[in-house]
């Protein structure tokens, strides 16, 4: 998981190319865990601020939950920033360049 | 009201989001508040503080020192009393107008059913999936408002669900019945930071003045989040699944 950690952004490419017509456009995204989940940051993440991930952007919200190591279950809301993306939406490419990822667990304590 | 309803209630009245009509509709107002822990600790000390008609109070356990942490509404002299009694003791010393139903008891079906016909709103504070489930199937069945608060470690969600409106999510949209139930957490195996429960239990409670006055309108499509750890509150949108067990269809959609 240490390999995840990228100390620093990368300059952003300063160009924007379609998905569909190149593909695999390597990318950063930040990567935030909430509750239960944020004993499987890597060592030395504060919970708070997340880390930064390298994927490329075919990757889909599943593959990336499954690279977390997330059980697909304790993955119940997931967030692009701020959005909610549903079950149905994700297995398909939704990352862009600095996007925010945000997972939580079923929470239901009272 | 009388003179001692408008001197409790003043600082209500002064409020043109309450006022006297507000504060009326509040007296005459039934709240079910399922769970009375840390969650129904705060949201039953402030709607009773507030003038909510009737309460009625529902949990099947015993109070313990361990509840003490975050459980305001009970205290170390209640520990092994039942939650309701204990809660419905402290209630009624700050609210004696305020009329009480304590059910020690765990709601079969048709009694939860009952109940949340009878109510205009219903609070969950319950510890666990399986009473929320139920609770919902209820509400959706006697289309009552729901307001469903939940918290664990350092996080808290907030839900206010509107079955009387048409077309809105119910709590299995969001959180569905089949789904992943013993990866599931509750605070008595994971912990909470004690103000955690009160400032959700509190966010309850304001949404049940809001829907007992009618200041505002919650649309029923939106989640509350918010962690301790970065202090970040956001709220997301979320629509009805028409594929959803318990509101919808029950069939999955393809494509």
């Amino acid at each position: 998981m240490n390999r995840a950690v990228a100390p620093r952004a990368r300059p952003l490419p300063g160009f924007f190319v379609s998905r569909k017509a190149y593909g695999h456009i390597p990318m950063q995204i930040r990567i935030k865990l909430y509750a239960s989940l944020s004993k499987l940051l890597p060592e030395g993440v504060k919970p708070h601020e997340g880390f930064l991930l390298d994927i490329d952007d075919a990757m889909t919200p599943n593959q990336l939950i499954d690279l977390l190591k997330i059980p697909r279950p304790m993955a119940h809301l997931i967030l692009c920033n701020g959005t909610y993306i549903k079950p149905a939406d994700r297995d398909s490419a939704v990352f862009e360049p600095d996007d925010v990822f945000a997972v939580w667990p079923p929470v239901a304590g009272g | 009201m009388n003179n001692s309803q408008l001197l409790r209630y003043s600082r209500h009245l002064m409020l043109p989001e309450v006022d006297y009509a507000g504060q009326e509709r509040l007296l005459a107002g039934r709240v079910l508040i399922i769970g009375l822990g840390g969650l129904g600790s705060a949201s039953a000390m402030y709607l009773a503080a507030a003038g909510v008609g009737h309460l009625v109070l529902v949990d099947d356990d015993v109070v313990e020192i361990s509840n003490l942490q975050r459980q305001i509404v009970h205290g170390t002299g209640s520990i092994g009393q039942t939650k309701v009694a204990s809660a419905a003791a402290r209630l009624g010393d700050l609210n004696p107008e305020v009329q009480l139903t304590a059910l020690s008891e765990r709601l079969d079906p048709e009694a939860l059913l009952r109940e949340v016909r009878a109510a205009d709103v219903v609070v969950d504070g319950s510890d666990n999936f399986s009473t929320r489930f139920a609770v919902n199937a209820a509400c959706v069945e006697a289309r009552t408002p729901l307001v469903s608060g939940a918290a664990i470690r350092l996080e808290g969600q907030l839900a206010v669900l509107r079955p009387d409106l048409g077309n809105r999510p119910c709590y299995a949209c969001l959180y569905p019945p089949a789904d992943g139930a013993d990866a599931r957490l509750s605070c008595s195996e994971s912990g909470v930071l004690a103000p955690v429960v009160g400032v959700v239990g509190s966010l309850q409670a304001v949404e049940v003045i809001r829907l007992l006055t009618g200041f505002s309108e919650a649309d029923g499509r939106r989640l509350t989040l918010w962690s301790a750890l970065d202090g970040v509150w956001q709220t997301v949108k979320f629509d009805r699944d028409p594929a959803c067990p318990v509101c919808g269809s029950g069939l999955s959609v393809s494509g």
